[in-house]
């Protein structure tokens, strides 16, 4: 089975994440996930593609300690993630988070906890790609 | 040698992705910080986060070591 965490181009399987994730622990009762998509409009534009670009080495050693912290901070038997760096197209997926607990009030947490983590640590660029140019992409809250 | 990184916009403003300097001993981060500064100030002005081999550093009286890494980056925009 592909590691935990993991930077790739191409697509992922939500299903196989999840098979991946139950498959570490059979304690596991509620699994939280969450799929970050590409949007088509973005600032009041029509977006056509989204561009992304990592530091591979730090982005990836980064996510890993992510991994690691939140299965400590909120008791996880198991956690995935996984953020594909290519371009993408409306509708394309581009990062999933998987967080498997006991119990959901955990994996809720630890899910939200980790999108929002990973989206103030790790070094990991967007650009959006539109009909009338191309701009990097200042971070929404 | 020191070898610098550049990333996403930073990179595109630099007009490069990556340099070499050249080490000196008691060299600090600093030195180089003020070095890039001075000489690309527009990529400069959206430096958010600096790298020593993979590791985020906000001491830029940080000592270097002959063959680090330094990556010089904006602020994230994954996920």
């Amino acid at each position: 089975m592909n590691d935990a965490v993991r930077i790739q181009q191409q697509d992922f399987s939500q299903d196989e994440e999840v098979a991946a994730l139950k498959a570490s622990s059979k304690r596991i009762g509620g699994i939280a996930t969450f799929i970050g998509c590409a949007r088509d409009f973005s600032e009041g534009r029509n977006v056509s593609e989204i561009s992304f670009e990592a530091y591979g080495s730090m982005a990836l050693a980064e996510m890993r300690k992510l991994r690691e912290e939140a299965i400590a901070k909120f008791g996880l038997l198991d956690a995935r993630i996984v953020h594909r760096v290519t371009t993408v197209r409306a509708g394309d997926n581009i990062v999933f988070i998987a967080a498997g607990a006991e119990h959901r009030a955990a994996a809720f947490d630890a899910c939200r906890w980790l999108i929002d983590e990973l989206k103030q640590r790790v070094p990991i660029w967007k650009k959006e790609i539109t009909p009338q140019g191309e701009s990097w992409v200042t971070p929404h809250p | 040698m020191i070898r610098v990184l550049f990333f996403g916009p930073v990179a595109e403003r630099m007009k490069l992705r990556e340099m070499e300097i050249v080490f000196q001993a008691g060299m600090r981060l600093q030195d180089v910080v003020s070095q890039l500064q001075a000489s690309h100030p527009e990529a400069f002005e959206i430096v958010c986060f600096t790298a020593v081999n993979d590791t985020q550093v906000r001491d830029t009286q940080q000592p270097l070591a002959d063959n680090d890494e330094i990556a010089f980056m904006a602020k994230f925009s994954g996920g």
